[in-house]
């Protein structure tokens, strides 16, 4: 580590929905890739203490309100989720907030990409 | 809190993700020959069943975001080997292994003996495959109750195993309900053996669950799920089974515990208007309710801690057994139980473990 960087990877190494998992101090943190930016949650789920950023990734399905009476219109959106292999709990790739209750959060860590190398800074 | 990792720990609600291809071989005739030779093969292991275009409510796995990392579920049957392999994983010592196809028996409307069938294979096969009570892998007997006599011949079978250390009924479909006199040689041979009655509630009928229409599996799960169990738990009570048979233990399994204080303070409600109804009673059904046991999971630990206090406080910490229902996509690890903060540690030792030990002779 330096400057506050943990090393990750060659950012060529990933693909959309590849993950990483590297030590930040003491907590476990996930590097995701999603869209071609990278992204990096701790890797315990507030729910059980699933590791859930080895889980999948994708587009978030949402639902809107068309008329009455008329059929609830599903689709996916921009945001890109993660979703916990263990009971499925889901957060926005962007803010780490669960998609259905915003009070429940993971805790985000920022990535910088420096020559082709993926790190996650700790700030420190 | 304890540390769980060198506590002994019960689970008391595995799913063992048996097959018709492997449970065939163990069935009589003819349902061995036509099960081995039907499509069934794995069919209920995947939960497609019959449907060739997939109409139930909602996919169990979440549509791909659930995976179990230490199980073949769901899309392969499970192998023995593999329940050891979850149990370390989720740092368990004991594990009651449960039919996941007999959750389904409450859809059966055939007038034949496929269920009878399907039970009796599964207590073979159980025994010489999967259980192993030295590496603490025990199971319940499924009760194809409909058929009493049938019931009773699983009962005569498994009298002298050690392997099996209570009797299951799903309680999804049961017509007439569980407290019905149909029953009672059941509850009277389970008495005397000292085999727990365990209700462990289903999802067969579930997309329709009362009335068709229902959208999606949140919605149907929640209700079915527990209702399922609510409606055995207010005919055992009322047709007095606790007062026929007052040696034999009772245990409802996999409905979380919050809806328990709302049931029985609304049959006590009722019981005081009506008594006559229900004339073995001595007192309020609560006061038999609450001796029951019953599995937390899945344990609504989202709840307000005050109302999960209120939960224990009236069904009573010496009454909770723990049950992750592994690997099925809502189950709960032993920290669920560990990580709650109104419980002691004493507590958190009986509903991990030590109540379970009572109930079942572990």
């Amino acid at each position: 580590m330096s400057d506050g960087l943990v090393e990750v990877g060659p950012a060529t190494e990933f693909e959309d929905g590849d993950h990483a998992i590297v030590e930040v101090g003491r907590a476990e943190v996930g590097v995701v890739r999603a869209d071609g930016e990278f992204y990096a949650l701790r890797n315990q789920c507030p729910h059980d203490g699933g590791p859930v950023c080895k889980g999948i990734v994708q587009r978030e399905l949402l639902g809107e309100f068309t008329g009455t009476g008329e059929r609830v219109e599903q689709y996916y959106g921009e945001e890109c989720i993660i979703s916990c292999p263990w009971h499925g709990w889901s957060f926005e790739l962007e803010t780490g907030t669960h998609i259905g209750d915003e009070r429940i959060q993971l805790p985000m860590y920022d990535v910088v990409v420096e020559d082709g190398i993926v790190y996650v800074d700790t700030g420190e | 809190m304890i540390d769980a990792a060198r506590e002994r720990i019960i689970d008391c609600d595995w799913h063992y993700q048996d097959s018709f291809k492997e449970v065939a071989a163990y069935m009589p005739e003819p349902w061995r020959t036509k099960y081995k030779h039907s499509n069934w093969d794995d069919a209920g292991v995947k939960q497609n069943l019959s449907s060739f275009f997939p109409t139930s409510t909602g996919d169990r796995q979440n549509y791909g975001k659930v995976v179990r990392e230490h199980s073949n579920y769901p899309d392969e049957p499970e192998e023995p080997e593999r329940v050891r392999e979850g149990m370390d994983f989720l740092d368990i010592d004991v594990s009651l292994q449960i039919s996941h196809l007999i959750l389904a028996m409450g859809g059966v409307n055939a007038d034949d003996k496929r269920v009878q069938a399907f039970t009796k294979g599964y207590v073979e096969y159980m025994l010489e495959e999967v259980l192993d009570p030295d590496d603490g892998v025990y199971g319940l007997a499924p009760m194809p109750y409909s058929d009493v006599e049938a019931s009773l011949d699983i009962l005569d079978r498994i009298e002298d195993e050690e392997a099996y250390v209570g009797a299951c009924f799903v309680t999804a479909g049961a017509s007439p309900p569980l407290g019905s006199r149909k029953y009672d040689p059941i509850y009277e041979r389970c008495e005397d053996l000292d085999l727990p009655v365990v209700y462990h509630t289903g999802g067969s009928g579930l997309d329709e669950y009362v009335r068709a229409g229902y959208q999606e599996m949140i919605e149907t799960h929640t209700l079915g799920f527990l209702e399922s169990n609510m409606s055995q738990i207010v005919s055992v009570a009322c047709q007095g089974i606790p007062e026929k048979y007052p040696d034999l233990d009772i245990v409802f399994m996999e409905s979380g515990v919050t809806y328990i204080p709302g049931l029985i303070s609304r049959l006590d409600e009722e019981y005081l208007k009506r008594p006559e109804e229900a004339p073995l009673l001595d007192t309020r059904p609560s006061e038999y309710i609450t001796d029951f046991y019953f599995g937390t999971q899945p344990l609504e630990i989202s709840a307000r801690n005050e109302l999960l206090e209120l939960c224990f406080d009236m069904i009573g910490t010496d009454r909770l057994l723990y049950a992750s229902d592994y690997p099925h996509w809502d189950f709960d690890s032993p920290s669920i139980i560990n990580d709650l903060p109104m419980l002691d540690d004493d507590d958190r030792r009986a509903i991990l473990a030590g109540n379970a030990e009572g109930v079942f002779g572990l």
